[in-house]
């Protein structure tokens, strides 16, 4: 009878952990064309799509950076007509917030500082296209996007943004004054930003440095947390006119700041209780793992007494299976927070306007470290070509490759 | 109590501490979030709400093209007014194709308002001067004299200005946007008619992004 009972223990067992088994998704990947869509195709597109605004954000900034505006623009737009609505009611959010998946399971539409650079980019592009006013909304938007909600008021506290939209707003012949005093009470007193010519028709955006990076902490990975390699380069000036006209390019915003000082997020808290339920499964699965081996060696203790200890082997196959239970359940419970992350962004973001005649502007693109001094290697040969129409010149440099 | 009751105990006491963890979403108000809706711009909402879409375009423009029609420069007009599309100026926080809204009330008036209105197409300005010019040379054929100027000038400009409001807050994000357009006399500089619609959304996003 007990010898039966060991059975029946370890066949529940074998069952419990059998269900833990799920099938490879890439399984079928090499089948031919023409064939009926799978179960794992289906899962491979939903993958797919969950990732395509992680992948517009990358495409398009290479975009941008290789010259590409048409593809950009595309990219940029798709990504912000996924992450400029309110996700509600979505089956793989609903599931990122369950025990048993991942959050990186859900939609990816990234971090604020992430969706941020979406609008500052498309602006860009925008802007080039000669409607400053979309400009200002790409940078209102990401103002938004970047406001602490759980602050209960006005957080935004990129230089830039509010430069930018200030600027558009004074060459729209508006009044960009509120937008200017915001963007200089965040600005360092090492970069004081200058003030706005309307007749300034060339816009020069730039960017060094390498983004910051995310990674999981705590005891499951259940915190999202960011780190950023210092980049050499913390300033650059563009050079024209054989040296005679010299642009500098101060670092106004840094990605890497802004990616460690938003605070926390709503879904820090949900991942806080699944780490939580993790570690008290697996607790209670020791539990009752030792209580079943205490009910056991009782029992086995009993039956060499000659005294037959029913209840006993009972409560050490009902805990055995319990504490099994408890600890599948601890194992399959997914808390490691979403590092997928937008990898080719820059750390810092500079901008300067400046008035030129109608011609042609070759140059260089310098960059500079701490002290100040040029990093010989990295400068970059430019042109700027001011055409003769009433449109921005807006030029877009990135020490970054495309 | 006996020690196999107790382990018992024990073990249901495990069983519910597991159970309670289940709960992840414990803590968090509206964690499916909840969905935008449309509200009358009067109606206090729970929050705000998102951009500019399909249905605020085709709504707006609807109405504006039926204001338009009832004025008397239009409806009573001795002769066919002309009228010129000036771009619309976006002052909210969405980027939109901001031609779209006159191009929608351009073609709602040109088919609904019988021929009691004309519209003179400057954005093709460039071509057709390019193309009297070729006339002017001898390049092309003319079926009229192509030194007399047939370019007509307006009697009006209708132009257009989207303006926002954004408030976000835990409870979510509001958005209020005011479509209003005008119709200008060209000759007089007098604004002859002006129109408007609002429209407030809000919402709040599921906890996954918040």
């Amino acid at each position: 009878m007990t010898r039966f009972r060991h059975f029946a223990l370890i066949m529940t067992c074998t069952l419990v952990l059998t269900g833990c088994v799920t099938e490879s998704p890439r399984r079928n990947a090499a089948n031919g064309a023409g064939r009926r869509q799978t179960e794992a195709d289906r899962g491979a597109i939903a993958g797919a799509e969950r990732e395509r605004v992680l992948f517009d954000y990358r495409l398009g900034v290479a975009a941008l950076r290789r010259g590409d505006d048409a593809e950009a623009k595309a990219r940029f737009d798709d990504a912000i007509a996924r992450i400029g609505g309110i996700i509600t009611n979505d089956a793989d959010a609903a599931r990122a917030r369950s025990l048993f998946s991942a959050e990186s399971t859900k939609t990816f539409i990234g971090e604020p500082y992430e969706r941020v650079m979406a609008y500052v980019y498309r602006g860009i592009l925008y802007w080039r296209d000669g409607q400053p006013d979309n400009a200002r909304a790409c940078f209102r938007s990401a103002q938004v996007i970047d406001s602490d909600p759980d602050k209960e008021h006005y957080e935004a506290d990129y230089v830039l943004l509010d430069y930018l939209e200030g600027l558009a707003s004074a060459k729209l012949g508006a009044d960009g004054s509120d937008a200017f005093e915001r963007a200089a009470r965040h600005a360092s007193p090492n970069t004081p930003l200058s003030p706005y010519n309307p007749q300034a028709n060339v816009l020069v955006f730039a960017e060094y440095g390498y983004g910051p990076r995310k990674y999981a902490g705590g005891e499951h990975g259940e915190q999202l947390r960011f780190y950023t390699d210092e980049s050499p380069t913390r300033s650059a000036r563009l050079v024209l006119d054989g040296g005679k006209k010299v642009v500098p390019l101060p670092a106004y915003d840094d990605l890497g700041f802004q990616a460690s000082t938003r605070g926390g997020r709503v879904m820090d808290h949900i991942l806080g209780n699944k780490a939580h339920f993790k570690s008290g499964a697996s607790m209670a699965g020791d539990v009752a793992l030792v209580g079943s081996v205490i009910a056991s060696d009782q029992a086995r203790r009993r039956d060499r007494q000659g005294k037959n200890d029913n209840d006993a082997e009972r409560t050490a196959i009902g805990l055995g299976v319990l504490g099994v239970l408890s600890k599948v359940a601890s194992a399959a419970t997914h808390t490691q927070a979403d590092i997928r992350q937008w990898d080719n962004l820059p750390q810092r973001l500079s901008f300067a306007a400046l008035k030129l005649p109608p011609g042609s502007y070759p140059g260089r693109l310098e960059f500079l470290d701490r002290d100040g001094a040029v990093l010989e290697r990295r400068t970059q040969r430019v042109t700027i070509n001011v055409p003769a129409d009433d449109r921005d010149t807006v030029v877009f440099l990135s020490e970054l490759k495309p | 109590m006996n020690q196999t009751s107790r382990l018992l105990l024990a073990g249901l006491a495990a069983s519910t501490a597991i159970l309670a963890g289940c709960a992840t979403d414990a803590g968090v108000r509206n964690p499916s979030g909840v969905p935008v809706t449309e509200m009358r711009p009067d109606e206090r909402g729970f929050v705000a709400g998102t951009g500019i879409e399909s249905q605020d375009l085709v709504s707006v423009t609807d109405r504006m093209a039926r204001s338009i029609l009832g004025i008397a420069e239009i409806s009573r007009a001795q002769a066919r007014p002309y009228v010129v599309l000036e771009p619309v100026v976006n002052n909210t926080r969405f980027p939109i194709n901001k031609d779209i809204f006159l191009t929608r009330i351009r073609t709602q008036l040109n088919s609904k308002a019988a021929g009691r209105v004309s519209f003179l197409d400057r954005e093709m300005m460039r071509t057709l001067e390019r193309e009297r010019s070729l006339k002017q040379s001898g390049q092309v054929t003319a079926s009229s004299d192509p030194n007399v100027v047939e370019f007509r000038g307006a009697d009006f400009f209708l132009t257009g200005k989207l303006d926002g409001m954004t408030t976000r807050t835990s409870a979510g994000t509001s958005d209020y946007v005011l479509y209003s357009f005008r119709l200008t006399n060209a000759r007089t500089s007098e604004i002859v008619w002006e129109d408007s619609a609002e429209i407030k959304k809000q919402g709040l996003e599921d906890a996954a992004y918040r």
